[in-house]
């Protein structure tokens, strides 16, 4: 039956007859006398009204049992002080039937005691049962059925219970009590709550159950309704209260509030106590919190000290997030990622985070130097998780580092997750620049010159100030920077061949890939190879405008030549390489010839090359470079052009002169490829697959896999 | 409806005309059931110390010693029968305390003594529902207690509040309050015939008559009709009446006339139904093809597992007696109780022989 308002008023109105009861010492319901404010111990409520009749019949035996049983149940009692008066008075006429009623109800076995009252009543009509008794099977029942509906979350009938037994809503039943100030709770009455947890706290006196009832708030209850609870704290007596374990525990939630909300602040007190807390306990939760609190109000230091307390003690996921953002705050980024890695895969969370800190690692200008190991854990997590903003921090990297066509290839990924993003776009736009795309780059121009002032400024040809992020560096920076690979290349090979239209650009655009690397590196090599001697910052200043070289002597010339080769002035610098020639030292004329064949190199003309080394004798060692680099460039050209043969041709016999290295051999294997001599390219990338470069070389593999229809296993 | 009122048979329908009409026009034309003093003692005995706890716990032995709403509510008619108060009492005070804890009054269906809390499913069953305050009001009558009038009103009123339920405006049974209405299931209402408890009706028409109960029993018997139209002329234990005219399995509902569905013969006979011509059906199988109670498939007719508990058979004994006046065999005059359910559905049939047909004895 739904409990109506007038049924919840009489609850709370049984609650103060209660109160009352108690209060007034009036002999109601049977209880305990009242807890008397100078005895030794808190006396707890029992109920006592077997003890009274067994004592008012004079039964010892049953006297002394029912002690006992009391004394077992609950260890801080001790019979009443009044019990001998009670002992052989009254006049009752002794019935043995109602003795064994009230043992059986001792007993706890009421289904027994009612089924025996039944019996005797119907054998005889006159016979009446003890109102006593009757009354505290009632009870008894009441609270049976209260607990059963209150586990099975039945509130109304909890409600409806505690209104027609107010006798159970006394001290002696607190778990009653705390049952029905639940079910007020969960019928949205936390007002009625409160009310019921205050008539504990003013009424009764056991300790565990006063904090007890704290404790029930805290779960049930706002902070307000706490606070107004702990006003009846105890703090004199013989025992008093220690609620601070609550206040404890509310300063954490307000300290918990603010972790999440930079808006807010906890109190320094607050922070304290969750401090002490933490420093005090085993679990990682209150250093999780004070980690989040600091991280989030501007000092990642101490975060990450929490965040490590938080770790050790088993934190696991939130911790190793809270971590690696205190990492990446303080700028340690490198271990940052490192920390990130290990934790990526936990939750959905730590994954964000790992792409979070390699993408600022990534994006950090000057690039830093990387861990190759780095850069290849960071791919296939980028790939995993469409990051577009990772992918751009690819990008910039390779971009940074030289490897202008990977750059391009992550940046068309980036776009192609995320079709809106301008910062990839301008990506795509200015690589293509660079590698002369013009298709692909007005292509971009096009779709992005509306929507973004520095793609249309780079179809203008306007230079602006370029944000770190774009800006080239002319010079490479190092010989060793780990190579980025390709994201089609790095797709891996187990993963299911991609629907068939999309495979024939894949493997074009790896062979296109191996082909860019080995350009750009060519162009590193030459670069480099200038005689340490003729740099200085002299020799720049000398050739910014066009000389004549003709006017010049040998040492100036080469000079120039040089200052040339590195404004990327090929045929300008093979001119003065020339004349350098014609007047210099047999030492010079080596050095012009070495210089007009790199030149001629750069220029991609490798029949002048050629022809430039064999001009002067040069050192075996500069010999075997340069037939090395003009082989090389000849087989480069051969590919550029498709003529498969010539590649194979050029390298076999580059091979013959310096060992060949993996990028070359790629080169080889993808002409093998081309021709259809699929065993040949097989072999080649499987062995190029075991000294490195494992992604081109899987591509390659695929490739053939997917054309053969099976590779073979070794 | 009057199509449906044509196909019953006079005495049927001099009953459906009789309920709701007062106690003494009724007991002109109908005698309902005295049921005392039809279960003789050391059969209860038997009965009682096999299946019932000194707590007043009735323990269904063949599903895992659980109790249920359906068990307590046998055990107090049974145990009102045998006229044993001590008993009775027992199982009330225990079915009070532990089954009538829900929110609108009804009892919890399932409790399990190895479980924490007990109860495990704290939907209702009706059939228990209808059981428990039929017995109470039956016991409060016979022995002048107020404590059991009073209960069973109350819960009659909660049954008749929760579970009655409109179907194209027609009132029947909901199984239990939660999961088989048109709004929990695609194909609801679903509803199962066994739990109507015929003989019930009119005794909680007294205890709450605003309620509708002389329709819902109308309603049972065109379910009923409707139901054994098909082929096999047998109920799916589980059926849909989403469409009315069209009872068919629930889905996700084996099509079998299975353990809920053989106790309807039982209950139309004790509400006084021997006439119905769908009993005539069930003689043909049990009977005269000699196929005995059993589980059956009512798509297909198939036997799937014959019944050979005495429990069982006495339900068939009842038919043949009741159609036929056979004689009960000798051999099924000893009760041995071995399980709950059978042996609760034996005492029911036997002494519904004894009260109505002892010419069968």
């Amino acid at each position: 039956m739904p409990l109506n308002r007038g049924m919840m008023a009489l609850a709370v109105a049984g609650l103060a007859f209660a109160a009352l009861a108690q209060q007034s010492g009036s002999p109601a319901p049977p209880q305990g006398p009242e807890p008397n404010a100078s005895s030794a111990s808190p006396r707890r409520q029992v109920d006592e009204s077997a003890l009274r009749y067994f004592a008012s019949q004079g039964d010892t035996r049953r006297v002394d049992a029912e002690i006992a049983r009391l004394r077992a149940l609950y260890p801080d009692w001790s019979p009443p002080a009044d019990l001998s008066q009670l002992v052989g008075g009254g006049g009752v006429v002794n019935d043995p039937e109602v003795d064994r009623l009230w043992g059986l109800y001792t007993e706890n076995k009421f289904s027994e005691a009612r089924a025996a009252i039944a019996a005797r009543q119907a054998a005889d009509p006159q016979w009446k049962p003890p109102p006593d008794l009757v009354t505290a099977l009632d009870v008894a029942e009441a609270r049976k059925r209260l607990v059963n509906a209150s586990d099975n979350s039945q509130w109304r009938t909890v409600l409806s219970i505690a209104t027609e037994t107010p006798s159970l809503l006394t001290c002696a039943n607190v778990d009653s009590l705390w049952r029905v100030a639940e079910a007020f709770a969960k019928t949205d009455q936390t007002g009625r709550t409160r009310d019921v947890y205050t008539y504990i706290l003013t009424n009764c006196a056991n300790p565990a159950e006063r904090l007890g009832t704290l404790q029930k708030a805290l779960t049930l209850l706002d902070e307000a309704q706490i606070a107004d609870l702990l006003k009846y704290e105890r703090k004199s007596g013989d025992y008093p209260d220690d609620f601070s374990a609550i206040r404890d525990e509310l300063a954490r939630r307000r300290v918990a509030r603010a972790s999440t909300d930079p808006k807010l602040t906890a109190s320094a007190e607050d922070l304290a106590v969750v401090e002490r807390l933490a420093e005090s306990g085993k679990e990682p939760g209150n250093a999780l919190l004070l980690g989040y609190y600091s991280y989030h109000h501007k000092n990642p230091e101490k975060a990450l000290s929490w965040f490590k307390m938080a770790l050790d003690r088993g934190g696991s996921e939130k911790a190793a997030e809270g971590y690696a953002l205190s990492l990446r705050d303080l700028n340690r980024l490198a271990e940052a990622e490192a920390f990130a890695f290990e934790w990526r895969d936990k939750a959905p969370e730590n994954m964000q985070v790992y792409l979070d800190v390699a993408t600022a690692l990534l994006s950090q200008d000057p690039p830093p130097r990387l861990d190759p190991k780095v850069i290849v854990r960071v791919i296939p997590a980028v790939t995993k998780a469409r990051s577009a903003g990772a992918a751009q921090a690819l990008g910039w990297y390779s971009y940074n580092t030289g490897q202008i066509s990977t750059a391009r290839e992550w940046f068309e990924e980036a776009l192609s997750w995320k079709a809106d993003d301008e910062p990839s776009a301008y990506g795509v736009a200015i690589t293509s620049q660079r590698l002369n795309d013009r298709a692909r780059f007005n292509a971009i121009v096009s779709q992005w010159r509306s929507r973004s002032q520095r793609i249309a400024d780079l179809a203008d040809g306007i230079v602006r100030d370029r944000t770190a992020q774009a800006t080239p560096q002319p010079a490479p920076s190092s010989p060793v920077e780990p190579q980025v690979s390709s994201p089609r290349a790095a797709a891996p090979a187990p993963e299911l061949p991609a629907p068939p239209p999309e495979r024939p650009r894949r493997i074009e655009e790896t062979r296109v890939a191996a082909y860019d690397r080995l350009v750009v590196q060519q162009e590193r090599q030459l670069q480099g190879k200038r005689p340490a001697a003729r740099r200085g910052g002299a020799s720049r200043q000398a050739c910014t405008t066009t000389r004549d070289p003709g006017s010049l002597s040998a040492p100036a010339a080469l000079n120039l030549g040089w200052c040339l080769m590195e404004m990327n002035r090929p045929l300008e610098a093979a001119a003065a390489f020339d004349h350098a020639f014609t007047l210099g030292s047999p030492a010079q004329r080596e050095d012009a010839a070495y210089g007009k064949s790199l030149a001629y190199l750069r220029k991609d003309l490798t029949g002048k090359a050629a022809v430039a080394a064999a001009q002067a004798p040069q050192t075996s060692a500069r010999r075997t470079e340069l037939s090395a680099a003009i082989l090389a460039q000849r087989a480069l050209a051969a590919y550029r052009d498709g003529r498969w043969p010539d590649v194979i041709l050029a390298l076999g016999e580059r091979a013959r002169v310096v060992p060949e290295q993996n990028d070359l051999m790629l080169l080889r294997g993808w002409s093998y490829f081309k021709l259809g001599r699929y065993e040949d390219a097989a072999r080649i990338f499987r062995a190029v697959q075991q000294t490195g470069y494992s992604d081109e070389a899987g591509a390659g593999l695929s490739a053939i896999m997917e054309i053969t229809g099976q590779v073979r296993q070794y | 409806m009057n199509a449906v009122v044509r196909c019953l048979s006079g005495s049927v329908l001099l009953l459906l005309l009789m309920a709701g009409l007062t106690p003494a026009a009724r007991g002109a034309t109908m005698e309902p059931l005295k049921i005392t003093g039809f279960v003789s003692s050391a059969d209860w005995e038997a009965y009682r110390t096999r299946f019932i706890e000194d707590t007043g716990r009735v323990v269904d032995n063949a599903n895992g010693n659980i109790s249920h709403s359906e068990g307590q509510g046998y055990g107090l008619l049974l145990a009102f029968m045998a006229g044993d108060r001590l008993t009775f009492e027992k199982i009330w005070t225990f079915t009070y305390t532990e089954f009538l804890i829900r929110d609108d009054g009804l009892a919890v269906w399932k409790w399990d003594p190895t479980a924490t809390p007990h109860v495990t499913d704290r939907n209702n069953a009706t059939d228990g529902d209808i059981l428990i305050a039929y017995a109470l009001a039956k016991a409060g009558a016979a022995w002048q207690d107020q404590r059991y009038n009073q209960a069973a009103q109350k819960l009659a009123k909660a049954i008749g509040r929760a579970t009655i339920a409109k179907n194209a405006g027609f009132p029947f049974l909901l199984p239990g309050v939660k999961g088989f209405t048109q709004a929990d299931r695609r194909d609801g209402p679903v509803v199962n015939l066994s739990y109507w408890v015929f003989e019930a009706f009119p005794v909680l028409a007294t205890l709450a008559p605003e309620y509708d109960w002389s329709g819902v029993w109308r309603e049972g018997i065109v379910l009923l009709q409707q139901a054994t139209a098909g082929r096999t002329h047998l109920p799916a234990d589980w059926i849909s009446i989403h469409n009315r005219m069209m009872p068919r399995t629930a889905e996700g509902f084996d099509p079998e006339f299975g353990y809920n569905s053989l106790r309807i013969p039982l209950y139309l006979l004790r509400a006084g139904m021997a006439d119905m011509d769908w009993l005539k059906t069930l003689r043909q199988r049990w009977i005269v093809d000699q196929e005995g109670v059993a589980t059956v498939n009512v798509v297909t007719g198939e036997v799937k597992e014959r019944l050979t508990d005495q429990g069982y058979m006495a339900l068939s004994a009842l038919l043949a007696c009741a159609l036929d006046g056979t004689k009960v065999p000798d051999t099924l005059k000893a009760f041995n109780p071995q399980f709950y359910y059978p042996a609760s559905l034996y005492l029911l049939s036997m002494s519904l022989i004894g009260e109505k047909y002892p010419q069968c004895l």
